[in-house]
């Protein structure tokens, strides 16, 4: 089942490459919803987004002819996604609000403190992430929400599989440093 | 205890990691409150980050449509990237195809020069003839100022046959080899790159 659909969109790229666009149309419905999920994760607003999305698609018709079909068609857009994600955000680089101190953080232990909504404890979720290194974030976002293996994010980053899990690494490092001093994740002090 | 084994939690984690290594950490972990503390601190991290729904997005039909009614006539760099690869190919038939020119013609050279010399070529017109005729042009000349005589004047002599017979022909066999070597070297780079994409991908 899984080889027929690699079947299919490989006949599809060949098609779009030869300038079909109702084959690129195709191949846009199939991976519209990977790709909104990887730019709305690197940009963290819905409209910038939308429009990173569909960038995303217009430099990929531009560049099929360069396209080399040993690579997923997934992993070469999602670089693209990447890039034009970090395009728009550098054109329209929102002032993000950084006060994470005032708010207070869920935690599954009773406690005095749990006083945040669910939106106000994803929101805080959100904004850690958005404050990660873009490079560390890049690779977080293709391993949490698009699964990838680490082979796969190597490729769509064109980076080696090291720098991949020392930046995994670094931006889990980060997110848990900020979300455990607000008591969103239980502390490890017990056990050092 | 052995030393905690932070640093590979998150490849753990991810299920990357495998052999010796896992088997060091499964070890670890079943011994060690702290880093299964630390284990448990990444699945919670992991289980926040999908707690961040996607928002309401165009369908991926409706994006479609509008980004079609976006998209040029045709992909701009075609024209270029098909050149390339007909340049590609192009390449190595050039060269073989120069090289065969190169040792037809020297050969056939090397025939004249010899029945030019065992007297064949007699009634050959003049200029065939004296194609082939490696003369001496500089050695002579020094010898009529008097620089050269002797041995080193048949040394010179040697010297220069060589330099304006073999030695370009050599030279020009060599760049063809060296051309047609690197070509070579670039295609299995490539090749063995695309063989190990697809052995990657399983």
């Amino acid at each position: 089942m899984e080889n027929d659909s690699a079947f299919n969109e490989a006949e599809l790229v060949i098609r779009a490459q030869g300038g079909e666009r109702s084959a690129f149309s195709e191949l846009v419905r199939i991976h519209a919803r990977g790709v909104f999920n990887v730019v709305y994760r690197m940009c963290g607003n819905q409209l910038m987004a939308e429009d990173a999305a569909q960038e995303t698609f217009l430099r990929a018709w531009q560049n099929l002819p360069s396209y080399r079909r040993q690579m997923p068609l997934r992993n070469w857009l999602y670089r693209i996604a990447f890039n034009a994600g970090m395009d728009m955000l550098r054109k329209e680089r929102r002032v993000l609000p950084n006060d994470i101190e005032d708010l207070y953080l869920t935690d599954d232990r009773p406690g005095p403190e749990l006083l945040v909504s669910q939106q106000e404890c994803t929101t805080l979720v959100q904004k850690a992430v958005l404050s990660l290194p873009d490079a560390s974030r890049a690779v977080l976002v293709l391993r949490e929400y698009e699964g990838m293996s680490y082979q796969e994010i190597a490729d769509a980053l064109n980076i080696p599989i090291g720098t991949v899990m020392s930046r995994l690494n670094y931006a889990r490092k980060l997110l848990k440093d900020q979300l455990e001093q607000k008591t969103f994740l239980p502390a490890e002090a017990d056990y050092a | 205890m052995p030393e905690h084994v932070t640093e590979w939690l998150s490849v753990y984690f991810d299920g990357e990691l495998h052999g010796h290594r896992l088997r060091q950490v499964e070890e670890h972990l079943a011994e060690c409150e702290a880093c299964r503390a630390e284990l448990n601190t990444l699945q919670n991290l992991s289980g926040l980050l999908h707690e961040d729904p996607l928002p309401d997005f165009p369908s991926p039909e409706r994006f479609a449509t509008r980004v079609s009614l976006l998209l040029p006539r045709r992909p701009i760099a075609a024209p270029e990237n098909k050149l390339f690869e007909i340049g590609w190919w192009l390449l190595p038939v050039g060269l073989l195809a120069s090289w065969v020119f190169i040792s037809t013609t020297t050969l056939t050279g090397d025939m004249v020069s010899a029945a030019n010399q065992v007297g064949l070529l007699k009634n050959i017109s003049g200029w065939i003839a004296s194609g082939s005729n490696a003369s001496v042009y500089w050695s002579n000349t020094l010898e009529q100022f008097g620089v050269l005589r002797g041995g080193s004047l048949n040394w010179a002599e040697i010297i220069e046959v060589f330099t304006r017979t073999a030695l370009p022909q050599f030279m020009l066999h060599l760049s063809i080899a060296v051309v047609y070597l690197g070509w070579l070297a670039t295609w299995w780079a490539r090749h063995s790159h695309q063989m190990q994409s697809l052995i990657l991908e399983g």
